[in-house]
């Protein structure tokens, strides 16, 4: 992650919000002034060495500082990746309360609110909290008129029965946990967590040369094999921190405990605790000593997921994007993270290491689809004769590498070659894509149709052929959510997947800026490369003075960029040529800042109406009002504060839809 | 668009304002626009306040509320954890608006809070506020909870021991027993409407079934007591149709009670004594902090 004068700052400001002032003092410091000791913190920010240990300790806490210890002086420095993910933190216990139910959030809520835990220490916290709620609940059984007695009793026992706890034993918590940790929401920490990524990178390197080249390495070969020994033990530090999950899967029961949990996260919610407490005794006891961390990559991997599934019912309709959502879980069980590392995953060629080749069938994703899912619906009903089917089972066996449309190879000879770089031959065939496979499509019968006919073999369908149909549809969309890889045999391909999502979003955020016009501009440059300004007027059909004042507005927004070419050796500037044309990776990254800049506004501005509202809000901290406030505070005020609520629910709301497009852009 | 409008009135946008002053003097072809025939310049200043057509965001969908709800309950377990370090140093009225262009500058707005800058019309302390308002942490209670020293650096471990204080090691109160990490009580996030609304609800359907009055006298016991206690917190607490509860679990906040509530608080029959042996220290912290971190109060 490139940390520029907005992250830093944006970064900053989420840790004042949540953390406070003192750490968030000390997180900006270090992101201007690079890695230092305590006594150069001191320097820089003017604070008492007790002040900066204190925020140390729980900027570490929190894992947002990476440390080196050089000659028994630490080097922090800070951990921008971490910082900028408190702003997921929403989304985040939002999704792990939609798929593992709300005990799950409340764990992983206390484990991201107290930071790195060990295990024991967190069971000792919640066996607390039970033993808490169970004495008051004792208390409630044994008093009849409690109230007589309350003022004796701490417990209030019409409290106690109504606050079901979360976590309703150890064993729950336990199992919740193992879930977690399965699921590599939760990883642990280990010796190298905070090192930097450079820091661990220069010991391997010192320490692969040592062992595996001491005549230091020699030659192309020799550095090719360096790089493969370097991955390697790359690869080997990072699976350290899946250590307490490879302990988990070793007991061999992982694949059964997990069907059993997936009944418990159906029962927790509903009825009682028999049901899960007798699932919750097959797990193993974790290790106490560990000490555990949320794992936002594999977060971002299953949000990803979830902004797929939303794009789908957006796009094609509620139940494909069901089955959608159960094809993306089974398929990403195993995957840890969004991109791969070109440090570690890829090799030579440019391919993953460890891809295998993952697919799901039919079959699995039938199991694991809910029943209350009705898949007669959203699918065409076209007369089987009408369909071709040949090209509607279509199986494509590999990742599209060559060509994926017929437009793209009359554009660019190269396509094949050209799909790692986000080059303008896809982004043309997206757009000419249309028009094309529009009829193309209609042929293979499962756009709907709403043909109401009798004889229509949909109805009698069962429900995996109604699957089938689904996935087809998949398949066969222009975005190519789904590959049919084989027979029955499902998978996703999500690098170019995401790149067309990408492409979908840029065009969105062009045609609201600069109008139809100019994605109509940026098209025809992509497709075409770099245009002189009479090129460009020819082929868009347009007046010059609206392609000129449409392209100087884009310029200056940065979704086209311009290139001089001087016909001569004077340059001269009459007389040489200016070529626009596309960057779509410095679109994204020019986007990219503007919405960190935007979301740092959005802080900005709660923090300039918590000063506006001042008076109201030290009220409402009150410890006699807090809770009470329409019953305490006087209507003005209390309207007031309202007001204020909104708008910083509004606000926050803003700066997690700018976060959308970040996570877009930058990390999926 | 209408800040630009705005500090265009002076002609300083760049070509209109040049154009405007001296167009009449430029021979021609010497100006880039000149020497586009097509091109065609007004001499007249932009307008002050172009008509511009200001972006509304939508309406929040459930689930981004939920996403939100989500945020700031998390954000309100932080604000309720030993960690979080509410004072806030930066005096806005004060350097409001600056920008900061170099360290100096950027340290210089912070600290500004100290005993010269206080309200005078509020800062008097009376019985409520002393009673009601809780005393900020400038510096977070790291003794209280548990950490994992191994992962931290050694010059911080006298830090995490809660060692660390202004008048050094040893001069404080030894933490006894086993340090537990407290969970924070917070456990759902209720506007206050809604809790008013359902509790509402709650009574005049309880005494409208007759057999509620009792119940309904217990909500009104419970919060008079709770207003003696100034325990209040547990009203966050809670969950969705009643929110006279919350005492049955232990509050953390009662960690940054004020030392007087200390003897108060440990009459209580549960076993979390150790919360108030250790935990409500935090005016100590307040009191050294005058020494070298003067700017915290």
């Amino acid at each position: 992650m490139q940390v520029t004068q907005n992250v830093a700052e944006l970064c900053s400001l989420l840790i004042d919000e949540l953390h406070g002032e003192l750490p968030s003092r000390i997180f900006r410091a270090l992101l201007s002034r690079g890695r230092a000791t305590l006594p150069q913190l001191c320097q820089y920010t003017g604070m008492s060495a007790l002040q900066l240990r204190h925020g140390v300790a729980v900027l570490l806490q929190h894992n947002l500082l990476y440390y080196q210890i050089d000659d028994g002086h630490a080097m922090y420095e800070a951990n921008a990746e971490f910082a900028y993910n408190l702003v997921r933190t929403g989304k985040i216990l939002e999704m792990i309360e939609t798929s593992f139910g709300p005990p799950a959030k409340d764990v992983m809520q206390s484990l991201l609110a107290s930071g790195q835990t060990r295990v024991a220490d967190l069971v000792a916290a919640y066996q607390e909290k039970i033993n808490h709620l169970n004495s008051a609940m004792q208390q409630d059984d044994d008093e009849d008129f409690p109230d007589l007695k309350a003022n004796g009793v701490n417990g209030h026992p019409h409290a106690a029965k109504k606050c079901d706890p979360m976590v309703k034993s150890t064993a729950q918590l336990n199992s919740i946990i193992c879930r977690l940790v399965e699921a590599e929401l939760i990883d642990v920490v280990h010796s190298k967590t905070f090192q930097s990524q450079p820091d661990v990178v220069k010991a391997l390197e010192k320490e692969v040369t040592d062992k595996h080249f001491p005549g230091g390495v020699k030659g192309g070969r020799g550095k090719i094999e360096f790089q493969e020994k370097m991955a390697e033990a790359l690869r080997k530090v990072r699976s350290e921190s899946k250590s307490l999950k490879r302990k988990l899967e070793q007991n061999g029961t992982a694949a059964k405990r997990r069907k059993l949990f997936a009944g418990v996260a159906a029962a927790n919610g509903t009825n009682g605790t028999t049901n899960g407490v007798h699932d919750e005794e097959l797990d193993p006891a974790l290790d106490p000593k560990q000490v555990i961390r949320i794992n936002y990559e594999k977060c971002l991997v299953d949000l990803r997921n979830r902004r797929l599934v939303h794009f789908v019912s957006e796009t094609i309709g509620d139940a494909t994007s069901h089955v959608y959502g159960v094809l993306l879980r089974l398929l990403t069980k195993q995957l840890p993270r969004c991109r791969l590392d070109p440090s570690m995953d890829v090799n030579q060629d440019g391919e993953a290491v460890d891809a295998e080749p993952k697919a799901v069938t039919t079959a699995q994703i039938l199991d694991n689809l809910k029943t209350a899912v009705d898949l007669s619906l959203g699918i065409g009903k076209t007369a089987m004769k009408e369909i071709s089917s040949k090209s509607a089972e279509k199986i494509s066996e590999f990742p599209p590498k060559p060509k994926l449309f017929i437009a793209e190879a009359e554009v660019d000879g190269e396509a094949s070659a050209d799909e790692s770089d986000e080059g303008s031959s896809s982004d043309e065939s997206g757009y000419d894509s249309d028009f094309k496979n529009q009829p193309a499509s209609a042929t293979n019968g499962t756009k709907v149709t709403f043909a109401d006919g009798d004889d229509n073999p949909w109805q009698r369908m069962g429900r995996p052929g109604q699957l089938r149909q689904h996935l087809l549809l998949l398949a066969e969309s222009n975005q190519h959510f789904v590959r049919h890889c084989g027979h029955d045999e499902w998978t996703v391909d999500f690098e170019p997947l995401m790149r067309t999502l990408r492409e979908a979003e840029l065009d969105a955020v062009i045609e609201r800026t600069s109008g139809r016009q100019g994605l109509r501009l940026v098209r025809i440059l992509r497709a075409n490369g770099k245009l002189d300004e009479k090129a460009l007027m020819n082929v868009a059909l347009m007046r010059k003075a609206e392609v000129q004042q449409k392209v100087v507005q884009m310029q200056k927004a940065g979704f086209v960029q311009i290139q001089e070419v001087p016909r001569d050796n004077k340059s001269d500037v009459k007389k040489s040529f200016f070529l626009w044309f596309c960057d779509v990776d410095k679109s994204y990254i020019k986007l990219a800042d503007n919405s960190y800049k935007s979301m740092i506004r959005c802080l900005q501005v709660l923090e300039v109406l918590r000063q506006k509202e001042k008076d109201v809000l030290m009220l409402t901290r009150r410890t006699d009002v807090k809770g009470r406030e329409k019953d305490v505070m006087r209507k003005e005020y209390y309207d007031r504060y309202s007001r204020f609520q909104e708008n910083e629910r509004k606000l926050f709301a803003q700066v997690m839809r700018l976060d959308d497009f970040i996570a877009l852009v930058r990390d999926f | 668009m209408s800040g630009r409008g705005g500090r265009g009135g002076r002609g300083g946008r760049g070509g209109g304002g040049f154009g405007r002053g001296g167009s009449r003097g430029i021979a021609a072809n010497t100006v880039p626009w000149n020497a586009d025939p097509d091109v065609s310049i007004d001499g007249k200043p932009s307008e002050l306040f172009p008509p511009f057509d200001v972006p509304r965001a939508t309406p929040l969908t459930k689930k981004e509320d939920r996403q939100v709800s989500c945020f700031l309950l998390f954000r309100e377990q932080c604000h309720d954890s030993p960690l979080y370090t509410e004072g806030r140093t930066w005096n806005t009225s004060l350097h409001g608006g600056k920008r900061a262009y170099s360290q100096d500058q950027d340290n210089e707005r912070y600290g500004r809070t100290s005993k010269a800058t206080v309200d005078p019309f509020t800062a008097v302390p009376t019985y409520s506020s002393q009673k009601f308002v809780q005393a900020k942490r400038a510096l977070p209670d790291l003794g209280s909870r548990p950490f994992c020293k191994e992962f931290f650096p050694p010059e911080l471990h006298a830090t995490l021991d809660g060692e660390d204080t202004p008048s050094g090691p040893g001069s404080k109160r030894r933490r006894t027993g086993p340090k537990t990490l407290g969970l924070s009580n917070i456990t759902s996030l209720r506007t206050a409407e809604e809790l008013f609304l359902a509790d509402g609800e709650h009574i005049y359907q309880a005494n409208g079934e007759g057999a509620g009055l009792n119940k309904a006298m217990q909500v009104i016991s419970s919060l008079e007591k709770r207003t003696e206690e100034g325990e209040d917190d547990g009203f966050l607490s809670g969950d969705e149709d009643d929110w006279v509860r919350g005492e049955g679990e232990e509050d953390a906040e009662n960690l940054d009670d004020p030392d007087q509530y200390d003897d108060e608080a440990s009459d209580d029959d549960y076993n979390a004594e150790q919360y108030f042996e250790d935990g409500g220290s935090d005016k100590e912290y307040d009191e050294g902090g005058g020494d070298d971190g003067g700017d915290y109060m």
